[in-house]
């Protein structure tokens, strides 16, 4: 049986595109991967608290309370209490979601954008800039602005590795964390004291002016002195439909789907890859940039140096994304999942004599490890995907094993 | 020739998910004899090599080496046994030297530090005992492929390898390289080295070979005695049937020249020249091919043709208008199509539908699309009436190109090409990897196409397929244009043309 | 004329051309460098002078076909110019805080050689073909458990026994899933990283909640060259960390291993051409998870020399960003001991130079500002080489046995 030949990769081919093979993983797991991926990770980190001489079940029904969840299950416990702890899961889903877009729709042209905690941060200053001055335009106005200005001002940062990528092919992992320390950096200083950015009226605190109330973004649900929710969730939920409606009906998500895949092929079909490694990155950039300003405009209201140096949402984005196979339903859930996560183990949720909130928040880094590390493990899709046919889910013969990747 | 038999194959058998690739196959191999292999694509020559190489393990049946019963768990063992194998895609690394390819695995050492001057040595020695030419310095990637093939038998040789095993040796040769080979071959054999020669190359088989074993899907049909064999008693073994070895078509009436080349000088991806001042040009109602051994500067043609390489120099024209050093995109507008030669990497996205991948080319424009807004109710309708007319069979319009056997694939190819009613149709490679009926269809379509008024270029390393289809055939050799025939040229002529012989010689 | 006369006269050539361009990049540098202490000149016209022949240099590599070199050395003259000119026209008070060669080179030094030893664990790892974006979350592993074991055990050696130990498991986890599992092997580097994020995180809270890491633990020693530090120039290595010698001992073993051994020639047989070795009898797996275990251990090694031997004490993720810049380090040096090294010791430098930096009182407020210069000097030399960087050509795909 003659194979074809193998393929000897030209110098800027360093390390072959996820698309295709995670997209293996979507066909192959359905739902049920997924799942058994979050719940091996958290046995796992259950057995980690178990280790170090916690009670694993303490633990996480500690965090489960803190999240809210329960809320939805009518007549159990304190509403007021739930619901507030559920505005908050909420409001730590709205950003996620859209961070694990960012990083779902560089994915699927075959990039690994790391950088949405970078994008998030420039995405959250310019809104903060923007929701500052401009105080004299009313409501809506105001808001839009903000968040296009925040959303460009991602696409702009994410841009700057995707041009890099297209232009001289250097490789999006390492420019977008550069990218990603630079931000945090331009932000320490420009809100630091003494910086730029910093409040003039307390210049003893690192911490930007506030945002002009006219631009901030309604609450539907709760307090608004208490961060209840506002409707940027419906803004991320748009998003959700908006990045579906890209990917798949439109020519722009056809190309940008075939580079995901086989870059050559795109080619030799006239499309440009190196524009569409280029739009991506920066349709993704707008993604987290948003995010930001969600954040900055629903509730945080202003900016802190040790916020901006404590963000960490665009990190969970990527195992949201990789959760969620890098579809908008699975994103959706798998924010769901995580933002529950941070949310239960935050300071304000956490009963901190169960378990301290800064171990916990350690604790969802690696679960969140473990979910990104089985995600890439073939060989239990693989598996899985082999018995499913003595399962009784019928298939193809040996030329579907043999082509698929 | 001594008649004691050094190695014994007894009732292999090897399966893969959904196929036999081996089934109880005997074979036995004679000292100091070249036994030849002969088999269509697919019929498991390879996967027998590689079973007794011990890169597979076998299912079932034993393998006897000089009388006593062997088990090969990995490569390592089967060389320690004597066996040597010179595989078709050579397994040599490009950046490294002849030597230390030589030596990988078995390094002569001083100390703790690798004896980079006694590697040289031995490997010089060797080269000069079988006249090798080849220098232990040199870089793989700077070689010729015919040395680099010697140096895949020196890989061989330094192991003491006593059985070597060639598979397809002469795919890649021009057919000077193969009359050298066969030299080296027959001096080894006087040494007392017995071989074994996989081909699907019934002249070359039956120049060198004392035997011959033809497989047929996985089983072994036959051994017969090279002397008083005949091409045809060969061809009907191999495939079981009468082979007709030609497609029957009408002579061609050719009309304008759709495809104009001049002067076109195309480098390769590391810079060096590969297509050195071609023209040509090929009309409408015609087929062109263009023969040559695989290397000499197709693929950059074919590029370049296509819009997916900028030459160096010289112009490319499609119906007349100018497209040199433009996109890919404007190549296609102007009315090319381009079946490439490897479909998986470069035809279709695999993880596409089927419909999607048939618009690859036109997934922006009426009616597919509109305003950048994709119909995909239109996509499905278009592909199923292309997948009903071309007869692509394992698939709907919404299934994955992946999960097609490799001939729909390429009539998927075709269907996509051919729709699109272009002025030039470029066909490279186009049966390879194909079974025969595949490759009957894709024959008849391409003769179809040019009787339709298009002007097709086929570029195809097989010869037989050249001969068949073409109605003038031009000779690439080191990036030129050695020599142009017509439909009654011979295999030889064409053979001696590609490797420099023809009429304008290489300067 | 034969074709090996003609070759042999080519690459004479070439050679001429590139140690022209190869000047060409001296002089730039040197455009620059002697408007700074301690030649200092004052005058405009020396720094246009030496940028001027610097890319006149480079322009002739250029036609003469050595376009990379004349390129570069068009690129250094530019940037000398600028620097030569800007740091006639600062303040000499400024120039003699900022520019004191010998504290210099000790920083760049000192931060180069964590980002050396991770780069040189990388740098096996690719070489056998496995990308190893998890250096970050080695090194890390071996910043918390080399300082922890230092201070449960008391003593620097076992502490830096415990990181390589701890850097090595971590790594065995990227190698099962990248090897065996045959995951995508930059998915598996970045989640091994928010593992050891996690872990490591965690494991310090555990253990040493509020209070951090106690002070007095056992460091790794210095070594005194017995001069005084003060020296010009050669005071920067008067008085350097153990690490920082044996980092450099790395670099020449590393080189000797890959480059003169047998065993050298396998590993980067198998990150070449996999399949070609496996045919000659070596074991693709065994050598892959050698390797890349190997890479963890060294990039825990440069993780505690963080902990251990520089600022004595452990805090969150304090590695911040150093592993990627070892693999950009990697990267830019061509996969090669030498040019790893090299791009470290540029990366140290414009870390060292971002903090001498904040010497200038003028700029206090911006020092902040200057804490990005080593992202970006990083962010443009990937961008200006990486392209034309030739990997081991199977890095990054798994390899299957059937």
């Amino acid at each position: 049986m003659s194979e074809p030949e193998p393929a000897r990769p030209s110098g800027g081919d360093y390390a072959p595109s996820p698309a295709a093979r995670l997209a293996l993983f979507q066909r192959a797991g359905g739902i049920v991967t997924p799942l058994l991926t979050a719940i091996v990770a958290f046995l796992i980190g259950g057995l980690a608290v178990l280790f170090t001489g916690h009670n694993p079940f303490k633990v996480y029904k500690a965090i489960f309370l803190g999240t809210g969840l329960q809320w939805l299950i009518p007549g159990v416990g304190d509403r007021e209490l739930q619901a507030s702890n559920l505005q908050q899961t909420l409001l730590i889903v709205t950003p996620l979601i859209l961070t694990g877009l960012a990083v779902a729709f560089a994915f699927r042209c075959g990039m690994f954008n790391i950088g949405g905690n970078g994008q998030y941060i420039v995405g959250s200053m310019s809104a903060a800039w923007f929701g500052t001055h401009f105080a004299g335009l009313s409501g809506v106005p105001h808001v839009l602005l903000a968040m296009l200005a925040a959303a460009i001002a991602g696409a702009v940062w994410a841009g700057i590795a995707g041009f890099l990528k297209a232009t001289v092919g250097a490789h999006e992992v390492i420019t977008t964390i550069m990218l990603n320390w630079i931000a945090y950096w331009i932000g320490s200083w420009a809100y630091g004291l003494g910086g730029p950015l910093q409040d003039p009226k307390q210049a003893s605190v690192p911490i930007s002016e506030d945002v002009a109330p006219s631009s901030f973004l309604h609450v539907f649900w709760g307090d608004p002195l208490l961060q209840g929710l506002h409707i940027g969730f419906f803004v991320a939920l748009g998003a959700l439909v908006a990045f579906w409606i890209v990917l798949n009906r439109t020519t722009l998500g056809y190309e940008v789907r075939a580079v995901g895949y086989n870059p050559e092929a795109a080619r030799y079909g006239g499309i440009s890859v190196a524009r569409n490694y280029f739009l991506a990155m920066a349709i993704s950039g707008l993604f987290a940039g948003l995010a930001g300003a969600l954040d900055v405009l629903g509730w945080e209201h202003r900016l802190n140096v040790n916020d901006i140096q404590g963000f960490t949402v665009g990190f969970v984005g990527i195992a949201v994304a990789l959760l969620g196979r890098n579809t908008a339903v699975g994103t959706f859930f798998a924010a769901l999942l995580f933002g529950a996560l941070v949310s239960g183990t935050s300071g304000r949720h956490l009963d901190a004599s169960i378990f301290r909130p800064d171990l916990a928040g350690n604790l969802t880094s690696i679960i969140q490890g473990l979910v990104v590390l089985f995600v890439g493990a073939d060989l239990l899709i693989v598996y899985l995907w082999s018995i499913r046919r003595r399962l009784g889910f019928g298939g193809r013969g040996a030329e579907a094993e043999a082509t698929g990747t | 020739m001594a008649d004691d038999v050094v190695l014994d194959l007894r009732r292999i058998t090897k399966r893969f998910p959904g196929i036999v690739a081996n089934d109880t196959i005997d074979f036995d191999l004679r000292r100091g004899e070249v036994h030849a292999l002969l088999g269509e694509n697919g019929a498991g020559k390879s996967t027998l090599m590689n079973v007794l190489y011990g890169l597979y393990s076998p299912d079932e049946g034993e393998i006897r080496l000089k009388g006593a019963p062997v088990r090969f768990h990995s490569p390592k063992d089967a060389i320690e046994a004597g066996i040597g194998m010179v595989h078709q895609h050579f397994m040599l690394i490009p950046v490294m030297t002849v030597a230390e390819n030589v030596v990988l695995g078995s390094e002569p050492t001083q100390g703790v530090l690798l004896d980079e001057s006694k590697a040289e040595a031995t490997v010089h020695e060797l080269a000069r005992g079988f006249h090798f030419n080849v220098d232990p310095r040199a870089k793989i990637e700077n070689i010729t492929v015919g040395q680099q093939q010697r140096v895949e038998i020196m890989k061989a040789l330094y192991r003491k390898a006593d059985i070597l095993i060639l598979d397809e040796p002469t795919a890649v040769l021009t057919p000077q390289e193969a009359t050298e080979l066969f030299e080296i071959l027959r001096t080894l054999r006087r040494e007392g080295i017995s071989i074994i020669f996989i081909s699907h190359k019934l002249n070359e088989v039956l120049e060198i070979a004392d035997r011959i074993s033809v497989l047929r899907r996985g089983k072994m049909i036959d051994t017969v005695s090279a002397q008083g064999a005949t091409e045809e008693q060969l061809a009907k073994l191999m495939v079981g049937r009468d082979v007709l070895l030609r497609v029957e078509k009408a002579p061609s009436n050719p009309a304008d020249a759709l495809l104009q080349v001049e002067g076109l000088e195309v480098d390769d991806d590391r810079g060096l020249p590969a297509v050195r001042g071609i023209s040509f040009e090929v009309r409408a109602g015609e087929i062109l091919g263009i023969a040559g051994v695989d290397g000499n500067g197709q693929s950059e043609l074919i590029d370049a043709l296509a819009g997916l390489r900028h030459p160096r120099d010289g112009r490319v024209l499609i119906g007349g208008r100018d497209c040199t050093a433009t996109s890919a995109r404007r190549h296609l507008d102007l009315g090319l199509g381009h079946i490439p030669e490897d479909r998986q990497r470069r035809g279709l996205v695999l993880e596409f539908t089927l419909a999607e991948n048939i618009e690859l080319h036109d997934y922006d424009k009426e009616p597919v699309a509109r305003l950048g807004w994709l119909r995909p109710g239109v996509m499905i309708e278009r592909a199923r009436r292309l997948l009903k007319e071309f007869d692509v069979r394992g698939g709907r319009p919404t299934s994955r190109a992946g999960e097609l056997s490799g001939g729909n694939q390429q009539k998927v190819v075709l269907a996509r090409e051919i729709d699109r009613d272009p002025r030039v149709l470029i066909a490279a490679q186009p049966t390879r990897g194909l079974d025969v009926g595949a490759i009957e269809f894709v024959h008849r379509r391409l003769v179809e196409e040019r009787d339709e008024g298009r002007a097709v270029l086929l570029v195809s390393l097989e010869l037989d397929e050249i001969l068949s289809l073409a109605d003038r055939i031009l000779v690439i050799y080191e990036g030129r244009i050695v020599g142009e025939y017509g439909p009654g040229a011979t295999p030889e002529e064409l053979g001696a043309a590609m490797i420099g012989g023809g009429r304008e010689r290489a300067a | 004329m034969t074709v090996q006369a003609a070759r042999a006269n080519l690459r004479e050539a070439i050679f001429e051309a590139r140690s022209v361009g190869l000047a060409g990049i001296l002089l730039g540098v040197a455009a620059c460098w002697i408007a700074l202490p301690p030649v200092a000149t004052r005058s405009v016209a020396l720094p246009i002078l030496f940028a001027f022949a610097g890319a006149a240099c480079g322009a002739w590599a250029v036609r003469a076909g050595e376009r990379r070199v004349g390129w570069g050395a068009v690129a250094a003259a530019l940037l000398g110019l600028v620097g030569g000119v800007l740091a006639t026209q600062a303040g000499e008070h400024n120039l003699e805080a900022v520019f004191v060669w010998s504290a210099l080179l000790a920083a760049t030094l000192r931060w180069a050689t964590p980002l050396t030893f991770a780069a040189i664990g990388g740098l096996f790892s690719e070489r056998s073909g496995v990308v190893n974006i998890g250096l970050e979350g080695m090194m890390l592993m071996g910043a918390f458990w080399g300082i922890w074991a230092a201070d449960k055990l008391g003593n620097w050696i076992l502490g830096l026994v415990a990181a390589a130990v701890a850097g090595g498991l971590l790594a065995l986890v990227h190698a099962v899933f990248s090897i065996h599992l045959r995951a995508d092997q930059i998915v598996s580097g970045t989640a091994v990283n928010f593992l050891a994020l996690g872990i490591t995180g965690y494991a310090f809270i555990d253990i040493y909640g509020d209070a951090g890491t106690p002070s007095g633990i056992s460091e790794i020693p210095d070594i005194r060259l017995g001069y005084s530090d003060n020296t010009p120039l050669i005071g920067g290595i008067a008085h350097l960390n153990l690490m920082i010698w044996l980092s450099i001992l790395l670099v020449v073993a590393s080189f000797v291993f890959l480059f003169r051994t047998a065993w050298g020639l396998r590993l980067r047989s198998v990150g070449e051409h996999p399949r070609a070795a496996d045919t000659v009898g070596i074991n693709v797996y065994v050598v892959r998870y050698a390797a890349v275990i190997l890479s963890g251990m060294l990039a825990a090694l440069g993780g505690a020399y963080l902990s251990m031997g520089q600022v004595h004490s452990f805090n969150q993720n304090m590695t911040v960003g150093r592993g990627f810049i070892a693999l950009a380090a990697l990267i830019f040096g061509k996969w090669r001991p030498f040019g790893a090294f090299g791009a470290a010791l540029l990366f140290g430098f414009s870390t060292a130079l971002a903090f001498q930096l904040s010497n200038v009182q003028a700029w206090e407020s911006s020092s902040i500002l200057f804490r990005t210069i080593p992202y970006v000097v990083t962010l443009v030399a990937v961008a200006g080489v990486i392209g034309r960087s030739i990997p081991p050509a199977a890095v990054g795909r798994p390899y299957k046995k059937q």
